[in-house]
């Protein structure tokens, strides 16, 4: 194996993992944010938006990485810092939403607050992934589409199978707080795969 | 307010608990607002609301447009126990108010008691001054917010909460839990008492029972076809004798049209610990862990009530 064709896997099961972990979270957002702001089409509203935001920063963060210094590291730091804000979400969470609700009320402000606080950061981090991931394997400009539309594709079907598995099978058996501390361990494996699995050698092609 | 009788897609069948004549409903007006597809359909003398779910009407309110004072939906009578439970009445708080009736029926037979009534979807609270006869009084205060969240930021005691929030078939998972369950508690006043509607068909039920029972000792329900009244209190057991010597003073000092005491013989004492009547693996449910539609699901086995 070259070390390319050993990274690729690896790549493309954190792109399915991180996908479905980052919709996975967003599910669980209503859970935490409709006891104090209530479960309407406005808390909904907040919550894809502000996931939407986080991607988008994301994405363009991810680009100017790319531009400087694309590293495993950095992606796997990334997703590390990922896995720590949302293994803290559970014990912090009760607090920070009732400070919002007391401070700001329950408005499209405080709903907006409340998905910040809880999905910006972590989402954002795992924005950075995707491209990233397409500039480790992509080894020529030809090659970049190809590769992105890959990375893309593993990843968006990591998002349906995300939301899916949460929604119908996770928040039905276990509790919101400890789906949230397995997609946090579950991000802490990504991270420490990337920091583990060999790279490609950047005088490679 | 909801009646849990699902009329499959006949628009007809919105008034399937009204009077029998043969009269179709007219479509007053249909709304699709934040939270719900509201149809409001006339059959004189009634007016009724219902929302549309799944292709399914869920009639959520009907007002006799004849009689100010008339609770047309029998379990919405019921769901005025509470005034025989309360230590002293000096303010009622209502959580989803439909078309608001139950709560103006109170308002009606107790002019000098505060009553508050809160609904999720400005376009019902629109709907309810515009069809059904609610409109501003003193004592009597109509807001739209979420319920929970409503309590949550409240300062107000309350002698009594009725809870009654339904969206479809589904209460609002937040609206179901202990956490949800001890805001109200902290909101009743001494010798308070809650009251709400529970359907008991669905493993939801035995959940539902198991998560009031972490907050209030006492629980009791009026059973009425597939609905169930169900009533929370703290401190001990109040005795038959007991409700029924308040239940004849109440009846009395507030002119109830719907008396307290014809009430007392459904009364049923719920024992969370026999599992004759409450499924002993039903779960508590928390914030954390509330899964309503899957037990919404699911059958009662259990098809004694108690």
């Amino acid at each position: 194996l070259t070390p390319f064709r050993s990274l690729a896997p690896t790549i493309y099961l954190i792109a399915f993992v991180a996908g479905g972990v980052l919709m996975g979270f967003e599910m669980l957002g209503s859970r935490y944010l409709f006891p104090y702001f209530g479960g309407g089409i406005g808390t909904w509203a907040s919550l894809i938006s502000t996931v939407l935001c986080a991607l988008a920063i994301g994405y363009f963060a991810g680009s100017a990485i790319v531009d400087r210094r694309p590293s495993q590291r950095a992606i796997g730091a990334a997703i590390l810092v990922a896995a720590f804000w949302l293994a803290l979400v559970p014990a912090t969470a009760d607090t920070v939403m009732q400070d919002i609700l007391d401070h700001i009320g329950d408005g499209p402000a405080a709903t907006l607050s409340a998905s910040t606080a809880l999905l910006l950061v972590p989402l954002t981090l795992l924005g950075t992934f995707s491209p990233i991931a397409v500039s480790l394997l992509a080894r020529s400009a030809n090659e970049a589409g190809r590769v992105a539309g890959l990375v893309y594709g593993v990843s968006t079907i990591g998002n349906v199978a995300g939301t899916l598995l949460t929604t119908f099978i996770l928040i039905p058996s276990i509790g919101s707080r400890n789906i949230t501390y397995i997609f946090a361990a579950m991000l802490a494996v990504c991270a420490a795969l990337l920091f583990v699995t060999p790279g490609r050698q950047p005088t490679g092609v | 307010m909801l009646i849990r009788s699902v009329i499959l897609g006949a628009l007809a069948g919105a008034f399937l608990c009204a009077g029998a004549s043969a009269q179709q409903p007219r479509l007053l007006e249909s709304r699709e607002s934040l939270y719900n597809n509201i149809y409001v359909f006339s059959k004189p003398p009634e007016v009724g609301l219902t929302f549309g779910y799944n292709k399914k009407f869920y009639a959520e309110s009907i007002f006799n447009t004849n009689d100010d004072r008339d609770l047309p939906v029998s379990y919405t009578r019921i769901m005025t126990v509470g005034l025989m439970y309360a230590r002293e009445i000096h303010s009622i708080l209502e959580i989803g108010s439909g078309g608001g009736r139950t709560s103006w029926y109170l308002h009606r037979f107790l002019p000098d008691v505060r009553v508050t009534t809160v609904e999720l979807d400005p376009a019902v609270v629109e709907i309810s001054r515009k069809y059904f006869g609610i409109k501003d009084e003193p004592n009597f205060f109509h807001e739209a917010r979420d319920g929970r969240l409503f309590l949550s930021q409240s300062k107000d005691k309350y002698d009594i909460i009725l809870l009654d929030a339904y969206r479809g078939p589904f209460v609002p998972f937040h609206l179901l839990t202990t956490e949800f369950y001890q805001i109200v508690k902290d909101h009743l006043a001494e010798g308070g008492v809650m009251v709400q509607n529970v359907e008991t068909t669905t493993m939801l039920f035995d959940s539902a029972m198991k998560t009031i029972g972490t907050v209030f000792p006492q629980i009791e329900v009026y059973k009425l076809d597939d609905n169930a009244v169900t009533v929370a209190y703290g401190g001990a057991e109040r005795t038959a004798e007991d409700l029924a010597a308040v239940a004849g003073e109440r009846d009395k000092t507030y002119g109830l049209r719907y008396p307290l005491a014809g009430m007392l013989p459904d009364r049923k004492r719920v024992d969370l610990n026999d599992a004759q009547t409450i499924d002993a693996k039903a779960k508590v449910l928390t914030d954390d862990f509330a899964p309503v539609e899957t037990l919404k699901a699911i059958e009662r086995h259990n098809g004694k009530l108690p």
